[in-house]
């Protein structure tokens, strides 16, 4: 799997602090190596071909434009698509294994410079390559090529302009992502970042003629320019305090070396202020592109875009960007007192708070987005939790399994015109040629459960829980996170066992003549013997072609395979992840922790090493992880049971346990019942969107409507009224011009007089002073 | 006199000489074409200017020349530009052909007058940036105002005599102050040297010499004019009404170049001749431009006319142009003059977007055109695009002028910008500064998005009656239209991703102002401790 | 030059006008500027009414030459040359217009144009 070099592999036996080892070998004292040295090394440049990697995509949205703009009416934007994302893929792959182990930088050109007499600020174009870099390059290019060959056939309603839209903005979104990964310093990362929520909202918004996908598409960017904001005052908070926007520079900085040796003995009170905003800055935008509470509303809204958007940028890759951010900035948020607290909390609420709606509602792929809410919220707890290698493990695996339970979801959409209501829908896995979807949503769905062993999802759930029981004064966080994992089994599997199993039954949706093309009447390519004829006689569901198949395939082999993952350096790093993680910034420890960590590896190896580090404690008697294994383990088989028996069909289908019978009606309707209003409510989002509108937008907008009228009114009022004076003036003395010159003369001859008399009066005075 | 000098007054000359010639000469159907081919031409002499500029000393006034003309008040003919107004001359002999193009379906009528008086703007637009002397400067300042009064006078839409009137009293108001004040400084500065000048490198020289009071009267002068002009919260008004009423190309030059008269008077004149002035109230007009920022934005996502809406945008977005003036410091200075140079691409770009958009429908009334991107994809594509570009998305125009003004207001507290970092050397505004002036990026995103997704996207709604205004309409854009676009698309692009090139050009000045600033200050807080010191030896300061 | 025809004015004239003589002329001069005026401001008659401004320019013109002779200046003449030259054009043209006029209105009263607002 991973050909370490050998000088790499002493390292990694032999650092403790991999950073300042690599600048100085003789750092022998990590003490002093932390206040000196260049904790990142020297940066050296790396090989140009790298560059492939983001500008392959930009190719390929350019060329998807030219398609566009000369009419292109085939597949060809699909294939151009797919070839370029699979050479990036390669590329990466060969990035990653010719990675002898030190960072490097490749330089396209200047972007922002400005100097400061001898100082300046220095934003490039150009790429950092460690490994967090190449951990995120290769899920992210790797599922880019495959969403997008599935793509290829989920889009081919649309062939023509939208088509080439479609892919012309998918190349442009993995550029920015790559960008988002691989820039060398904040503004890149800042420019991928909005970049990718460009994408995101060009791709919700793609069915631009529907009002809903608009407003969704809007509402996306909108808050996520919220997060943005704080994002971009961190960045500036960054470049004022530190000097610097280069990761490269930023990681060595003196300043924020001592910061850590300072923050890991506890001693906050020596950081200032700014330093400790900078994070809780960062943490907005990471909270918004990664949809943590409270800015959580847009992602389910976003299941407007086409599913293969959905998978790739709203479940994969772009919502974890969040997680990417404070992994790379993790020494940053270290010396934040209040930070990583807070977004351990934000990811627990978040995941409680997400799993619950996702149990009441009804449309699979909200299911699935509220689920990728709860994931991500795990993914938060794991890094405040100071596991960055548990978050960044779940990063990986979600990325698989939630993808693949997308495309499957996506695959129903579209053979059933659309239909996503689980109770319209009954044993699909049944009906001819869905044979594969039936299987690889089976394997998801286990994998977003964590059934113990099986699945890779397990693993890295079980990492991030079990850092919560070790870590004092956390363990509420992992009992939450306990009861999350039991909800999300819960509702992963009603969707499995309302859809999937059972009898077959299938309402098609609103969408079959003009599916995923509601109003492109030119563009409109369907097949008229597949989808006629849906109101009088049958409707056939539209099984997927070989590309959907073959994609699920792979991607349910990767959900299982990444099991492997946890396994690869399992003794040195908890897994292949970790080894990653550890040698990059998002591991980035201060030499007192690390002393302590090794003074502790003897009892417990699921310690990261936490800031003012204690022994782990022991969680029933047992090692942490075995304990979450059983606890973890038993949970998930819980929640399945229990959807097993409320929603699952009779007989061996719903595990003996279920009774299901048709599609609309499940035991859980009765139970739901006694519930009284509380189901209605999750099903309606515990009204966080209304209250959102209650008590943000509207006030809002009120308040707008009053500055439109206080301008009118009273800021052009009162330039009015400074126009309208001479002209009151005026009013007053024009009756004086009648017309008849004899009163002019008598006016001048009296005005003459009056001028006389004053003068006369002037002259006497003065007279009669002198 | 050197080619260059040649060639930069064939800037002024040549537009001047097409407008005589289309006035005088030509026939109206021959107007548009003089215009184009004069404006295409005048771009040659201004690359050429460009390619001699010396770039590495650009804090120096080049290509100068003078003569006398007025010698009894001091009056030169004396031109000469540095960086910064090379490239602002540059922007303004871009946008000329762009112009030009755009009005050839829109105008129909009186084609020799506009395209008369275009050229004349044209001209004068060169003039104030390429003048050495205050009475000059001043001179084509005001002179610029009569080619649009005429412009929004005779071609614009309904309300038109209420909105020219407006733009023309309001604005040549508050010079008539500008034009006091500036005539108090050179009062003041031939009592200092004994000689009358108006040249304005000694007067800037010199200026920084008058007491607080002093300056403080001279920069509300100087304000009175420029605020307007820029135009700063509450001076605002006149512009919605003129950008509604003007023909594109009015707004589009309005956008693109006048309103950056404003902020060019501020970064030339007010700041270097009232420097503690200035100093004292940056954070009060911070306050104003960030007031702005966040009204004018919120009074965009109400607005129902597509044009209004961007007028109002140019408003919160110029506010970010003076709070990185009032910040003081380099990155300030320099993000507020990329901001001057990008923001009419953009901005301009929105309201030939909406002119073609009105040359179909003859609306601009959002409840009535809607959904367009099903009719005009291409028309949608660029709308987009240009909305983005003034969302302020990286990697396009908006973006770098943006980051360095809010880091500016951050880098202009002292104790946020910890000594020794970079650009750190005084306070005048903080962190907050930049926390309420970043809410304006959420708020562009929320009303440009609103914009957006009701002209693009959408059901299409069109008004009932379009189509009976004489020539039929064509679906989407034209190559002529897109012939128009391209270059703003191109500069968007460019600014987005080659800012680097521009803030090394303007690097030399902006340093020296920054410097002049800094040591007047200095300078004076020396001599009020001086005074502080005797106080507290008198005792009467415990 | 004008030196010279100061002289020569001087030995012509070897007197400056005393102060009651002047006085005289300035009465005379008042008087015509007063009938002048009254007979303007009562009459309606255009014509009459030119006449009267006639008649206040040459009191004036009066009162310039006797302080002219009265200080022994040549300004005071230079200006009531002008102002006779003046007067003369303003004859010429003002009557034209008053012909005009009539022709319009059949009148000579001023009132019928009032709404000219002039």
């Amino acid at each position: 799997m991973i050909q370490l070099t050998p000088q790499l592999t002493t390292l990694l036996s032999t650092l403790t602090n991999p950073m300042v080892a690599l600048s100085d070998p003789a750092a022998a004292d990590p003490h002093a190596a932390a206040t000196t040295a260049h904790a990142v090394g020297e940066v050296g440049h790396g090989p140009a071909w790298v560059l492939l990697i983001p500008f392959l995509p930009l190719l390929g949205f350019v060329l998807n434009a030219i398609y566009a703009a000369i009419g292109n009416k085939s597949k060809l934007p699909a294939w151009t698509t797919v070839g370029l994302l699979a050479v990036a893929f390669a590329t990466t792959l060969s990035m990653f294994l010719s990675y002898d182990g030190s960072p490097y930088t490749v330089h396209a050109f200047d972007w922002i410079q400005v100097h400061f007499g001898d100082k300046s600020m220095i934003a490039d174009f150009s790429f950092y390559v460690d490994k967090l870099t190449i951990l995120w390059m290769l899920f992210v290019t790797g599922l880019a090529t495959l969403i997008a060959l599935y793509a290829s056939e989920y889009m081919s309603n649309d062939i023509g302009t939208g088509y080439c839209r479609f892919f012309s903005a998918f190349g442009l979104f993995v550029f920015s992502m790559s960008c988002l990964v691989m820039g060398d310093n904040l503004l890149m990362l800042y420019l991928g970042w909005e970049g990718v929520g460009l994408c995101s909202y060009l791709l919700i918004g793609y069915f631009y003629k529907k009002p809903s996908a608009v407003a969704a598409a809007k509402k996306a960017f909108i808050v996520n320019r919220i997060g943005d904001l704080g994002l971009a005052l961190g960045i500036y908070l960054t470049f004022v305090h530190f000097g610097t926007l280069e990761f490269a520079e930023l990681f060595s900085n003196e300043k924020l070396m001592g910061y850590v040796a300072d923050a890991s003995v506890g001693n906050f009170s020596a950081i200032p202020g700014q330093a400790q905003w900078i994070a809780l800055l960062l943490m907005i935008g990471a909270f918004g592109k990664s949809a943590q509470f409270p800015l959580y509303v847009w992602l389910p809204d976003a299941m407007e875009g086409p599913t293969p958007v959905s998978a790739l940028i709203h479940a994969a890759t772009m919502v974890t960007a969040g997680v990417y951010l404070i992994a790379r900035m993790y020494p940053v948020f270290l010396v934040s007192e209040f930070a990583l607290p807070t977004v351990a909390w934000i990811g627990t609420i978040t995941a409680v708070l997400a799993a619950t709606i996702g149990m009441a509602q009804f449309d699979i792929k909200r299911i699935m987005a509220y689920s990728t809410v709860s994931q991500l919220g795990y993914m938060f707890a794991g890094l405040g939790l100071l596991t960055t290698t548990g978050a960044a493990f779940h990063v990986l695996t979600h990325a698989f399994f939630k993808a693949l339970l997308f495309l499957a979801c996506g695959a129903v959409m579209h053979g059933f015109a659309g239909q996503l209501d689980l109770r319209k829908l009954s044993g699909v896995a049944w009906m001819k040629g869905w044979g594969i979807v039936g299987v690889t949503m089976l394997i998801g769905c286990m994998n977003l459960a964590g059934l113990p062993y099986i699945t890779s999802g397990f693993y890295s759930k079980d990492m991030i829980i079990a850092e919560a029981f070790v870590t004092p004064g956390y363990s509420i966080i992992g009992w939450l996170l306990i009861v999350t994992a039991i909800l999300t089994a819960y509702y992963t599997f009603r969707v499995y066992f309302r859809v999937f199993v059972g009898p077959q039954h299938a309402e098609p949706g609103n969408e079959h003549h003009d599916h995923d093309d509601h109003a492109h009447g030119e563009e409109h390519n369907h097949d008229a013997g597949q989808h006629g004829d849906h109101h009088s006689s049958g409707f056939h569901p539209h099984a997927p072609g070989w590309a959907v198949n073959v994609v699920l395939a792979v991607l349910a082999f990767a959900s299982i395979a990444a099991i492997s993952l946890a396994y690869i350096d399992k003794a040195e790093h908890h897994g292949w992840v970790g080894s990653m993680v550890h040698d990059s910034t998002a591991y980035f420890h201060s030499p007192y922790v690390e002393q302590a960590h090794h003074a502790a590896e003897g009892t417990a190896h699921a310690v990261d090493g936490p800031v003012g580090f204690k022994a782990p404690k022991a969680v029933f008697g047992m090692d942490a992880h075995t304990a979450m294994i059983l606890i973890t383990g038993i949970g998930g088989i819980f929640g399945v049971l229990v959807a097993a028996f409320f929603h699952g069909p009779k007989g061996w289908q719903g595990l003996f346990i279920g009774g299901r019978t048709e599609a609309a009606k499940c035991r859980m309707d009765a139970v739901a019942r006694r519930f009284g209003p509380i189901p209605k409510m999750a099903e309606n989002k515990w009204y966080v969107d209304e209250i959102y509108h209650a008590i943000l937008v509207a006030p809002l907008r009120v308040f707008s409507h009053v500055l439109h009228w206080l301008d009118k009114l009273l800021v052009d009022g009162l330039v009015n009224l400074f126009g309208f004076l001479p002209r009151l003036f005026a009013w007053v003395i024009r009756p004086s011009q009648s017309g008849v010159l004899q009163g002019y003369a008598v006016n001048m001859a009296g005005g003459v007089v009056i001028l006389l008399v004053v003068v006369i009066v002037v002259v006497l005075r003065a007279g009669g002073a002198a | 006199m050197s080619m260059e000098v040649i060639q930069l007054g064939l800037l002024m000359d040549l537009p001047i000489l097409a407008a005589l010639l289309i006035a005088f000469v030509g026939k109206p159907k021959n107007a548009y074409k003089i215009a184009l081919i004069t404006s295409l031409i005048t771009v040659l002499p201004m690359l050429g200017l460009l390619a001699s500029f010396d770039w590495s000393h650009g804090d120096q006034y080049q290509f100068a020349w003078s003569l006398s003309w007025l010698p009894d008040l001091g009056l030169n003919l004396s031109i000469g530009v540095d960086s910064v107004a090379m490239l602002l001359i540059a922007l303004s002999v871009l946008l000329g052909p762009i112009v030009v193009l755009a009005s050839k379906r829109a105008i129909i009528e009186n084609r020799k007058m506009y395209y008369a008086w275009l050229m004349v703007l044209q001209a004068a637009m060169v003039g104030v940036f390429a003048s050495r002397d205050l009475l000059l400067f001043y001179i084509f300042f005001e002179f610029t105002l009569l080619p649009m009064f005429i412009l929004i006078r005779v071609f614009g839409s309904t309300n038109r005599v209420a909105a020219s009137m407006k733009f023309f009293l309001y604005t040549f108001t508050g010079s008539m102050m500008t034009l006091a004040g500036m005539v108090y400084v050179v009062y003041f500065v031939s009592t200092q040297t004994g000689v009358w000048t108006l040249d304005i490198a000694t007067l800037t020289h010199h200026a920084g010499a008058m007491s607080l009071t002093e300056q403080t009267w001279v920069l509300a002068a100087l304000l009175a004019g420029f605020a307007v002009k820029v135009p700063l919260f509450p001076f605002h008004t006149w512009l919605p009404l003129a950008h509604t009423e003007a023909p594109t190309a009015g707004s589009v030059i309005l956008a693109g170049v006048l309103l950056k008269l404003g902020t060019y008077g501020i970064y030339r004149f007010a700041i270097p001749l009232a420097p503690n002035a200035f100093y004292e109230y940056a954070p009060a007009i911070a306050v104003l431009a960030i007031i702005g920022i966040i009204y004018a934005g919120l009074i965009c996502w109400v607005q129902t006319d597509i044009k209004k809406l961007v007028a109002y945008s140019s408003v919160s977005h110029l506010g970010f142009c003076v709070l990185g003036l009032a910040a003081l410091n380099v990155s300030g200075f320099s993000g507020s003059i990329l901001y001057m140079l990008s923001h009419g691409l953009s901005t301009g770009g929105l309201f030939l977007m909406i002119g073609f958009m009105y040359e179909r429908y003859h609306t601009r009334d959002m409840r009535q055109v809607a959904g367009l991107a099903s009719k005009m994809p291409v028309w949608a594509t660029f709308m987009v695009f240009f909305a983005m570009a003034s969302v302020g998305l990286p990697g396009l125009n908006g973006f770098p002028s943006e980051v360095l003004c809010l880091i500016s207001a951050f880098q202009s507290d002292a104790a946020w910008s910890a000594a020794g970092e970079p650009g750190a050397w005084g306070s005048t505004l903080g962190p907050w500064f930049a926390v309420f002036a970043g809410t304006g990026m959420v708020i562009a995103a929320m009303y440009l998005l609103y914009m957006v997704g009701k002209i693009c996207f959408g059901p299409l709604v069109e008004p009932k009656d379009h189509g009976h205004h004489g020539d039929p309409i064509p679906k989407d854009l034209t190559a002529r239209e897109i012939t128009s676009l391209v270059p703003l698309t191109a500069g968007c692009l460019f600014f987005g991703l080659q800012p680097t090139i521009l803030l090394d050009a303007i690097e030399k000045p902006v340093n020296a102002t920054v410097n002049l600033v800094e040591h007047s200050v200095e300078s004076m807080n020396a001599s009020n401790e001086q005074t502080d010191f005797n106080i507290i030896a008198e005792g009467a300061n415990p | 030059m004008i030196d010279s025809a100061l002289v020569l004015a001087q030995q012509s004239f070897p007197a400056p006008l005393g102060d009651s003589m002047l006085a005289h002329y300035l009465f005379v001069s008042a008087a015509m500027f007063v009938i002048g005026l009254v007979g303007f401001v009562t009459r309606k008659n255009m014509i009459i009414m030119f006449l009267c401004t006639e008649l206040m320019f040459q009191g004036a013109g009066l009162a310039l030459i006797a302080f002219g002779r009265h200080h022994l200046g040549a300004d005071g003449q230079t200006f009531v040359i002008f102002v006779l030259c003046v007067a003369a054009a303003e004859a010429a043209m003002a009557l034209a217009l008053v012909v005009l006029l009539f022709r319009h209105r059949e009148t000579l009263s001023a009132e019928a144009w009032k709404e000219l607002n002039g």
